[in-house]
C-alpha cells in the first residue's frame, strides 16, 4: 500500500521542515447564489506526502484547490503554507507548482524555454538556469525533446513539460488540477505512476484534484472527498474504501448497492426480509436506515450449500449479465425485494457464463461487509 | 399515438421548411451532375471583381506611359517613361512618399499600442457591463464616417475648439493644432483604432485564460506575463491588425487633406491632384501604379517574416 512517504530529498536539504505543510482552517467560498462553493473545509496535509482531493464535478474541490494556489480568495478561512499564512500573498509570490487541467503550457516556446519560463520569472542566477532545465527535463524522461515546439510533442510528452515546468523551480507544494482528465486510459495510468514516481523521488508535498476514484486510490497517501461544498471524509485510501464515513463515500468509491429499510440490532429490515450488517454510524433499533454493499463482496451461487458460510444468505434471480472483460457483473434482485438491483462482480475464471437471465440463484454475504448507516432524508 | 400528439412534440422547424424549398429549386437550376463545378461557380462572382479591378489596373499602367501634351491637355500619342523619371527626379514626391510612410508607420505603432490594452479589457472583464460599453464605444464611430469624423476633429481642435478653451482655463495662449503632421496622424490613429481593436479580440479570445494563470503561478507578475505571454501568444491578431491599419493609412484620403489643411499630402491627395486638378493622367497614373507597388511589398515582407498562419490561414507554423 501507499502509505510510506519517502523523506524528500529536497526537504532533507533545506534542512528540518515544519511537520505541517498545508493547514486549511474553516476555509469558505461563497459565490453567491445559495450554496456554498466550499463549507467550512478544514485539513492538514503533512510536509512530502500526497494528498488527492476526490469527489464529482461540482463539489467544490477545484475551487479549494485554486485558494491554495491563491487564484481566488476564501470568502472566510485561513490557508497556512509551511506556517506561513498567505491569504494575503498572490499567486506569484506563493511558492506553489501547478499543472493544469489542460496543461496551459506555451505554444510559442520550445519545451526547454517553458521549463525555463518559471526559472527567470523567479530570477534564479542565469548561469544555473540551462543546468537545471536539463536535470528536471531528465527527470521527466524528455531529455532529447528540450527543442521541440510544444505542438510537435504527444500528449504524454505534454504532460511531462508540465510536470517538470511545475516542479523546476522546487516549490514548497505542488498542485495538480486534473491534468489527466483528458487523457487516454492508457496514457491516464501510465501517468499515474509517473506522477507517484516523481512525488517519491523530489519529496514534494502534493495536493491532486480529481474525480477518478481509481487515480486517487492508486497514486494517494490521503485522501479527501468532496460533495456539495463539504468535506465529506478525510482518510489514507485503505480505510476510505474499507470504511466510509457515509453512504455518499461508499457510493463514490468502488460498486455499491444501496438498500433502505429500518435498522435491527444486527442489521436492516426490508421488504419483509432481514439482511446482516454492521452499524458505520450510531443508529437506534428500527430507525429507518439505508444499507451499503459492494459488488465484489456479495456472492451469489445456484447451490445453497456453497453459500453456507455467509450470514445472510437469500434467493433471487438474475437480471443481466454484463461482460467487462476480466470479470462478470451480475444484476439480480432479491425475491422478496424486486425493486432494488444487487450489482455483483464475478471473478471466477472457471464459472464465467455460469448463469442465465431470470436464473434462480442464491445471493449472500458477510455481516462485516454490509454497512449500515443511518437515512439521511 | 395519435397524429395529433406527434405534432405537439415535434414541430418540423420554419428554418428547415425554407432550407427544403431553396434545396429543391436548386436542383432545378444547377443539377446535381454540375455539382463537381460548385466550388467554381459560387467563387465566380469574386473572381468577375477581382478581375475587373486587374483589367482597371493594366488600363492605369498604360495611361502612365503617356505624358501630357501641354499644347492639347489631352495624352501624348508615344509610350515613354518620363512620368515615372519626373517622380523620381521630383523632392516633392519623394517628401509625400516619406510623409506617406511614415504616417503609416507611426499609425500603425500608436493605434496597436491603444487598440491591444482596450481590445485585453474588452475580452477578459468580467463585467458584462463594461464589455458592452467598450463594444458600442467602439462601434459609435464607425456610424461617422471618416469626413464627419474629420470635421468633428476640426472643431474639438480648432483654435476656438474646446481643447484650446481649456487651455485658455490655465491661461495659455491658443495654441495651432490642426494642419500639421501630428494632426493627420491624430486622426488617422482615431479612425483605425475600431479596425485595430476588432481584429485583435479574437486573437485575444484565443488565448486561454488558463495560460495566463499558468504564468502567474510560475512566478510572473502582470506586466511580465503581458509581455512574454498574453502579446506573443496575439502575434498572428497583431500582424493583422498592423497590416489592415498600415494598408489603409498608406492610402488614406480624407484625414491628410482635411486635417493636414494642403500642406500634408500623402500618395492618395497627390494621385487625386493629377486626376481632377491639373487632369494630368499619365502621372497619376504613374503615382497610382507606385502606391500599389508600395504596398504590395509592404504586405509582401510582413508575410514573409512572420508566414500567412500570422494571418489566419494556417500556412507555416
Amino acid at each position: 500500500m501507499n502509505q510510506s512517504p519517502s523523506a524528500g530529498t529536497m526537504q532533507a536539504m533545506r534542512g528540518e521542515p515544519p511537520k505541517v505543510a498545508v493547514r486549511v482552517r474553516d476555509v469558505t467560498m461563497d459565490f453567491g447564489g445559495g450554496a456554498l462553493a466550499v463549507d467550512r473545509a478544514s485539513f492538514d496535509l503533512e510536509t512530502g506526502r500526497f494528498l488527492t482531493i476526490l469527489g464529482p464535478s461540482g463539489s467544490g474541490k477545484t475551487t479549494l484547490l485554486r485558494m491554495i494556489a491563491g487564484f481566488q480568495k476564501p470568502t472566510s478561512g485561513a490557508i497556512t503554507i509551511n506556517g506561513r499564512a498567505v491569504d494575503a500573498t498572490p499567486p506569484h509570490r506563493r511558492s506553489v507548482g501547478m499543472v493544469f487541467q489542460r496543461l496551459a503550457l506555451f505554444p510559442h516556446m520550445t519545451a526547454a524555454e517553458n521549463v525555463a519560463f518559471p526559472l527567470k520569472m523567479r530570477r534564479f542566477n542565469p548561469k544555473t538556469i540551462p543546468g537545471r532545465v536539463r536535470e528536471f527535463l531528465d527527470l521527466v524522461k524528455l531529455g532529447d525533446y528540450g527543442d521541440r515546439r510544444i505542438n510537435e510533442l504527444s500528449g504524454g510528452q505534454q504532460q511531462r513539460v508540465a510536470i517538470a515546468r511545475a516542479l523546476v523551480f522546487e516549490p514548497e507544494l505542488l498542485l495538480l488540477d486534473e491534468p489527466l482528465a483528458a487523457l487516454d486510459r492508457k496514457l491516464r495510468e501510465e501517468m499515474q505512476l509517473e506522477f507517484r514516481r516523481i512525488q517519491h523521488e523530489l519529496g514534494v508535498t502534493t495536493i491532486n484534484v480529481t474525480h477518478d476514484q481509481r487515480e486517487a486510490l492508486v497514486v494517494s497517501d490521503d485522501i479527501i472527498v468532496m460533495d456539495g461544498g463539504k468535506i465529506q471524509q478525510h482518510a489514507q485510501p485503505v480505510d476510505l474504501y474499507r470504511r466510509p464515513d457515509n453512504p455518499f463515500v461508499a457510493g463514490f468509491l468502488g460498486v455499491s448497492t444501496f438498500v433502505d429499510g429500518e435498522a435491527t440490532s444486527d442489521g436492516l429490515r426490508a421488504g419483509g426480509l432481514t439482511l446482516r450488517g454492521t452499524h458505520a454510524t450510531d443508529i437506534s433499533e428500527g430507525a429507518p436506515a439505508r444499507g451499503a454493499i459492494r459488488a465484489e463482496q456479495i456472492r451469489i451461487d445456484a447451490d445453497p450449500q456453497a453459500l453456507a458460510g455467509c450470514d445472510t444468505a437469500v434467493p433471487g434471480k438474475i437480471h443481466d449479465v454484463i461482460f467487462e472483460g476480466e470479470r462478470l457483473l451480475y444484476v439480480a434482485a432479491l425475491d422478496g425485494l424486486p425493486g432494488v438491483e444487487f450489482r455483483i462482480y464475478h471473478h471466477d475464471p472457471d464459472a464465467f457464463d455460469l448463469y442465465d437471465i431470470g436464473a434462480p440463484v442464491m445471493i449472500g454475504w458477510n455481516a462485516r461487509d454490509m454497512k449500515i448507516f443511518k437515512s439521511v432524508a | 399515438m395519435s397524429q395529433e400528439n406527434d405534432t405537439k412534440t415535434f414541430r418540423y422547424p420554419l428554418r428547415w421548411r425554407i432550407m427544403d424549398a431553396l434545396e429543391a429549386a436548386l436542383d432545378v437550376l444547377w443539377p446535381r451532375r454540375l455539382s463537381p463545378y460548385s466550388g467554381w461557380a459560387l467563387i465566380m462572382p469574386a473572381l468577375l471583381l477581382v478581375g475587373i479591378l486587374v483589367l482597371g489596373l493594366f488600363q492605369i499602367a498604360e495611361s502612365s506611359l503617356h505624358v501630357l501634351d501641354r499644347s492639347t491637355f489631352m495624352p501624348a500619342e508615344e509610350y515613354t517613361l518620363a512620368n515615372y523619371e519626373m517622380v523620381a527626379d521630383s523632392a516633392t514626391y519623394w517628401r509625400v512618399l516619406w510623409r506617406s510612410l511614415l504616417g503609416a508607420g507611426l499609425t500603425v505603432f500608436f493605434t496597436l499600442l491603444l487598440a491591444l490594452p482596450y481590445s485585453y479589457i474588452m475580452v477578459r472583464t468580467p463585467s458584462a457591463a463594461v464589455r458592452k460599453a467598450l463594444l458600442v464605444a467602439l462601434f459609435l464611430p464607425f456610424f461617422i464616417g471618416q469626413v464627419v469624423r474629420a470635421y468633428g476633429i476640426l472643431i474639438v481642435l480648432g483654435t476656438s475648439g474646446a481643447v484650446n478653451d481649456v487651455l485658455g482655463l490655465f491661461g495659455v495662449e491658443p495654441v495651432r493644432l490642426l494642419f500639421n503632421f501630428p494632426a493627420v496622424v491624430f486622426g488617422l490613429v482615431q479612425y483605425m483604432l475600431p479596425f485595430a481593436v476588432l481584429m485583435l479580440a479574437p486573437a485575444l479570445t484565443a488565448i486561454p485564460r488558463e495560460t495566463e494563470t499558468a504564468a502567474s503561478s510560475l512566478g510572473a507578475n502582470w506586466v511580465r506575463t503581458f509581455w512574454h505571454v498574453v502579446i506573443p501568444m496575439a502575434k498572428p491578431g497583431l500582424v493583422g491588425a498592423g497590416l489592415v491599419v498600415g494598408t489603409l493609412s498608406l492610402t488614406d484620403f480624407a484625414m491628410p487633406a482635411m486635417l493636414g489643411g494642403g500642406s500634408q499630402d500623402f500618395i492618395a491627395n497627390a494621385i487625386y491632384d493629377q486626376f481632377f486638378r491639373t487632369a494630368d493622367q499619365g502621372l497619376g497614373a504613374a503615382l497610382a501604379l507606385l502606391l500599389v507597388a508600395l504596398g504590395s511589398i509592404l504586405v509582401g515582407i510582413v508575410i514573409a517574416v512572420f508566414g500567412a498562419g500570422t494571418l489566419g490561414m494556417g500556412g507555416k507554423k
